[in-house]
């Protein structure tokens, strides 16, 4: 298969890059990873005049930490984010592991999975369920956007064609905070989930009262979203097998799934209700362990 | 196991290894032609239509764009793979069968040009129904896709042997069964390509990712009306077959038309896209089942149906059709066995050869059907299969010959390799452990057209100065170590170390060889390449004898050294010459014993270059019957797996944890080439176990053409392998050899749905085992 051809532009700051983004409009597209843009191309489904390499933009790059506000760069790999650290919540590192292979994850991008925007993200679950919040950079000036609200369609988000993803924000992983996620497909690697979940559980100080909840579901709607009834059941409650059977019994009554070629919507809507019980069981025994180790 | 061997039987490294591993193996896309053009072909979007008219002008008109080519511009020839069904063309004549039928086929400057003009390619279709199960096709009044096959009926069968009904008479438990597979593809890592070029002998070359030189060779020849000598086919390094690639594509003969008409190479390729579009992969079987059995678990009798979804043409699908039958014969005692098969066309692509040839299927419903009689009987599943397995010397009922057959060493390697008795009946809920047997042929008997041909022939030349040799062979290597196999036999034969000879394989230059497929290179051009290596240790031996003055019996070469045996032997004029003739040189021969390298230059200097020659066909073989000549082989490979598995309840995922395989090869010439086979054949079986299946839409379209979307095993997904040789030692093959390719694979779906059955009790009749088809059994049995 051949690359249609294409202008190239390696901007060397965020300032540059977003006028070249300015002059050329919807004829641009920002290149990141490419493992989505370059298979688009090839596919024909998109056919830019002029790609705009990010790799330059030291703005993009690095992650810090300031009053308990975590910030990740938009060109943060998945093998980094897989690899945690102090910054990298463990349910990100989660979700960034499973993405695809070692070759792909040396490659995609936290930017360019929030920007594509599938369904079945394996980015964006878990920073949907973290409560991230986008900073988009553009014409004039920057604009933060919470993730919840974020997504349009698939493929499809606020973001303006002239807007270029700068990072990530969200809070510092602490104790008494802990993520699980789930993964559905056929095999071990490679694989866009026939259902995932990312559950994020933050506990009061006595280590069982939920003081707040997410639970964001993947491939049963036209993009990541989150279960507003699971959060609600959870809230507020003693964290535990009751309390999680009934938020998974929520969430897969608010997911949309539909039929397509790859499983059914009665499939899919059964699996939310395990996955997600299985992922609040795995954030709960996280969020236990890490209030231990402060202990 | 049964000889004194020097090589056979080693772990010598691959010849492959070195280039592969440094990435300088060259594939058909790293070898480039001066002036080459790019050539790219129009396929039909509709899956059955007339075509009306087809207009080029544009194309023609296109600047770049060299030649176009379609039906009107190439001899009317039909060609297929078995010459009793000719049943393609290369491009539509007036109708298309199959998204992707081919219409025409453009050469240009470069690629972007060449598939710029296949889109200004104007076709107008006139829509005609599209078929795309058995059931529409064979429907009353559906039309028919080939004018000479009514009612769509490619091929049908109907075999009996013994009498079936007066064995069901006797029988104490008739047990009856379904399966349904889906559709299999490749999945080969390289995508077929091609480089078509006419050379200054007027020879046209094709250099061409094939397992079948010589039959890509054939039906090129007949198609453009070459003689076969006006026609030579190259194979480079190849990433893989496993029978899609065991036969001309329409990319090989349409780029050699395009060379013979622009007097240009021309190389052509397959997007990954159009490799599923071309498919000549694994058919999608329906079988019925009905075995009957005595109380104590003596196999009586099987009446079996099958039907084949064969897509558009009928490719190999009449051996398929046959082998779906046949390879029940064995490895069980079974007298009496009655067949009803049916090759249908759809307005699908057409299915072919893939790994395990017609049987896997089948086996994968006889082996689930034997452990639910084991159940039904109180008999523990080994114990019954231990009861009625073949040995050594048995004939089926089909007249296939075991002539060797380490069935029980198989059968006791698995129990005790894998731990049968502490688990079976004992593992925690939603772990499970089964087991299978199954065996395949070691080539076919007979060449793919009517022909007393040899199937196989070899040259070996020995080096003038004697430091070693080269074997000539037209074999394919496609990554299953044939070279270093063949290697490892002539080294053996001749007498001399492995790094002594050198494989020039592929070319239909070097001779005759039928290629890489029914699991027949190692025993059916070993054979060839071990007669060829004992005919050069005979010229070179009868030399030196004559030159020493005694009986040539006395004297042999071993490990490259030659043996004198009783009493010793003056030999001090030969080295004295040699040394003479090399003065300069730093490793002049010394020591006790004359050496191959004196002895073979010896032979050059009396004789000239030395070259031998080796061939082989089988014996004439197997039963009189119709469809005879499938299933028949000089050999049978046996082989033996318990899987182990865990099942999520909850998801309905299975997880493949352990796999023990053992396989009778004969004997071993490569162990480590014997593993990777058993290997591949685990890989390769699990896929299509739970996750393979080509899938259309209601027009014909394929919905998940891409490595992403359709799912062969990641080594994520592969299980813990143990794998155990079995050496028979088989009297009609090179060595002792038989095959390992394909027999591997035999058991490993069926131990994949035994060992599910043994941890849900689900008795699960479709693969691939998807996670959501096993939730929803387990969903279905717990209602019920
Ligand atoms: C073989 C394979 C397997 C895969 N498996 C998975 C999987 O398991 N799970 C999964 O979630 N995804 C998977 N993907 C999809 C893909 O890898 C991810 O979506 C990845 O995160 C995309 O990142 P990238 O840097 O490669 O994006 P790119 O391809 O470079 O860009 C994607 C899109 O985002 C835009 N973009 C990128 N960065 C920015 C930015 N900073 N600001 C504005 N726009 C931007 C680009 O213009 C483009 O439109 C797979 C892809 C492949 C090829």
């Amino acid at each position: 298969m051949l690359l249609p051809s294409f202008d190239y532009y390696h901007p060397q700051s965020l300032p540059e890059a977003l006028s070249l983004l300015g002059e050329m409009g919807d004829q641009a597209r920002p290149l990141a990873g490419g493992t989505d843009l370059l298979v688009n191309l090839k596919l024909k489904k998109l056919a830019p005049k002029v790609l705009l390499d990010l790799s330059g933009l030291e703005e993009l790059q690095g992650n810090g930490t300031d009053e308990g506000l975590v910030s990740l760069g938009a060109l943060n790999t998945a093998s980094r984010l897989a690899s945690g650290g102090p910054e990298v919540p463990g349910l990100l590192a989660m979700g960034a592991g499973s993405l695809g292979s070692p070759q792909v994850r040396n490659r995609a991008t936290l930017g360019g999975n929030l920007v594509t925007a599938r369904p079945a993200a394996d980015i964006c679950l878990p920073l949907l369920a973290l409560g991230a919040r986008v900073v988009l950079a553009g014409p004039s000036g920057q604009r933060q956007v919470s993730l919840d609200g974020y997504f349009k369609g698939p493929g499809y988000t606020v973001k303006e064609p002239g807007e270029i993803l700068t990072h990530v924000l969200l809070d510092a992983p602490r104790p008494g905070v802990g993520g699980g996620y789930q993964k559905l497909g056929l095999r071990q690697a490679m694989e866009i989930a026939l259902v995932n979940v990312a559950a994020h559980l933050e506990l009061e100080d006595d280590g069982k009262t939920v003081a707040l909840a997410r639970v964001a579901l993947g491939a049963v709607a036209p993009f990541p979203m989150l279960s507003p009834g699971a959060a609600q059941v959870l809230q507020g409650a003693p964290a535990g097998e009751k309390i999680f059977t009934e938020a998974a019994e929520a969430a897969a009554a608010e997911a949309r799934p539909i039929d397509d070629h790859r499983g059914s919507a009665a499939y899919r809507q059964d699996m939310v209700r395990t996955l997600t019980l299985r992922a609040l069981r795995q954030a709960l025994s996280q969020a236990q362990g890490s209030k231990e180790e402060q202990a | 196991m049964s000889g004194n061997f020097e090589v056979i039987g080693s772990r010598a490294p691959r010849k492959d290894a070195p280039n592969k591993s440094t990435g300088k193996a060259r594939y058909i896309e790293d070898i480039k032609f001066p002036g080459e053009l790019a050539g790219a072909l129009l396929q039909s979007p509709q899956a059955h239509a007339k075509i009306k008219r087809i207009d080029i002008s544009k194309a023609q008109a296109l600047p770049g764009v060299v030649a176009v080519i379609t039906a009107q511009d190439i001899p009317d020839v039909k060609y297929g793979v078995s010459p009793a069904r000719y049943d393609e063309t290369l491009f539509a004549v007036d109708r298309v069968r199959y998204v992707g039928d081919e219409i025409a086929a453009v050469a240009a400057e470069d690629l972007a040009t060449a598939l710029k003009a296949v889109e200004l390619i104007e076709v107008e279709y006139e829509p005609l129904p599209v078929l795309l199960t058995v059931e529409e096709a064979t429907a009353e009044g559906a039309p028919w896709l080939h004018d000479q096959f009514p009612d769509n009926v490619c091929a049908q069968v109907e075999q009996e042997f013994g009498d079936v009904e007066a064995a069901f008479a006797q029988c104490d438990l008739i047990q009856e069964g379904s399966f349904f597979s889906k559709r299999q593809d490749g999945a080969f890592i390289e995508p077929n390509q091609c480089v078509a070029l006419m050379d200054s002998d007027g020879v046209l070359n094709l250099h061409s990712s094939t397992q079948v030189p010589h039959y890509v060779q054939r039906t090129l020849a007949m198609v453009t009306g070459l003689s076969m000598s006006r026609v030579r086919v190259v194979k480079p390094y190849v990433g893989g077959g496993f029978g899609p690639k065991a036969s001309a594509t329409p990319i090989d003969l349409a780029a050699g038309f395009l060379a013979m008409k622009t007097g240009r190479p021309v190389r052509m390729a397959y997007t990954r896209e159009q490799v599923f579009l071309f498919s000549r992969a694994r058919h999608g079987f329906t079988h019925h089942m009905k075995i009957g059995v005595k109380k104590d678990g003596t196999l009586m009798a099987l009446d079996h149906q099958a039907t084949l979804d064969g897509g558009a043409y009928s490719s190999f699908g009449i051996a398929t059709v046959y082998y779906a039958g046949s390879l029940l014969g064995g490895p069980y005692k079974l007298p009496n066995m009655r067949y009803h098969g049916l090759r249908v066309f759809t307005n699908k692509p057409a299915c072919g050869a893939q790994r395990g040839h017609g049987g896997v299927i089948a086996r994968a419903l006889f082996e689930q059907q034997m452990d639910v009689i084991a159940e039904k009987l109180g008999m523990d599943p080994i114990e019954l299969r231990l009861k009625n397995m073949m040995e050594t010397g048995d004939v089926t009922c089909n007249d296939l010959a075991m002539s060797s057959l380490g069935m029980r060493e198989c059968i006791e390697a698995v129990k005790n390799g894998s731990g049968w008795d502490q688990k079976k009946g004992k593992l925690p809920p939603g772990k499970g452990i089964g087991m299978a047997c199954g065996f395949f042929v070691s080539g076919a008997g007979y060449p793919i057209y009517r022909s007393e041909t040899y199937h196989c022939t070899i040259m070996i030349k020995a080096d003038e100065d004697g430091g070693g040799i080269v074997v000539y062979t037209a074999s394919a290597e496609i990554g299953q170590g044939s070279e270093t196999t063949m290697a490892m036999i002539a080294a053996e034969a001749v007498g001399i170390p492995y790094e002594q000879v050198r494989v020039k394989s592929g070319d239909t230059d070097f001779g005759i060889d039928l290629g890489a497929y029914s699991s027949r290179t190692t025993l059916m051009t070993g054979h060839a390449t071990k007669e060829a290596g004992e005919n050069l240790k005979a010229m070179i031996l009868e030399t030196l004898a004559q030159e020493l003055g005694i009986d040539q019996s006395r004297l042999d070469i071993k490990n490259g050294l030659v043996k004198i045996s009783g009493e010793p032997v003056d030999f001090s004029a030969i080295r004295t010459g040699y040394i003479k003739e090399h003065r300069g040189w730093q490793d002049q021969p010394s020591g006790e014993e004359l050496t191959f390298r004196e002895a073979a230059r010896l032979a050059y200097l009396r004789l000239g270059t030395l070259v031998a020659t080796g061939k082989y066909k089988p014996p004439v073989l197997g039963g009189k019957y119709k469809g005879a000549a499938v299933g028949t082989s000089p050999a049978y490979g046996c082989s033996a797996q318990v899987a182990e598995v865990s099942v999520d309840f909850e998801t309905g995922q299975i997880k493949v944890e352990r796999i023990t395989d053992a396989h009778d090869c004969g004997q071993a010439v490569n162990l480590t080439s014997v593993e990777a086979q058993m290997q591949g054949s685990v890989s390769m079986g699990l896929g299509e176990a739970l996750f393979e299946e080509v899938k259309f839409d209601g027009q014909g379209r394929i919905l998940n053409p891409s490595l992403g979307e359709y799912h062969i095993p990641t080594v994520m997904d592969m299980p813990e392998t143990k794998c155990i040789v079995v050496e028979s030692g088989e009297p009609n093959g090179p060595f002792g050899a038989k095959e390992v390719g394909e027999g591997a694979i035999m058991p490993t779906i069926p131990a994949i749905l035994n060992a599910v059955r043994n941890a849900t009790g689900l008795v699960l009749d479709e693969t691939p085992l998807t996670p959501e088809r096993v939730y929803l059994a387990l969903k279905k049995q717990k209602g019920a």
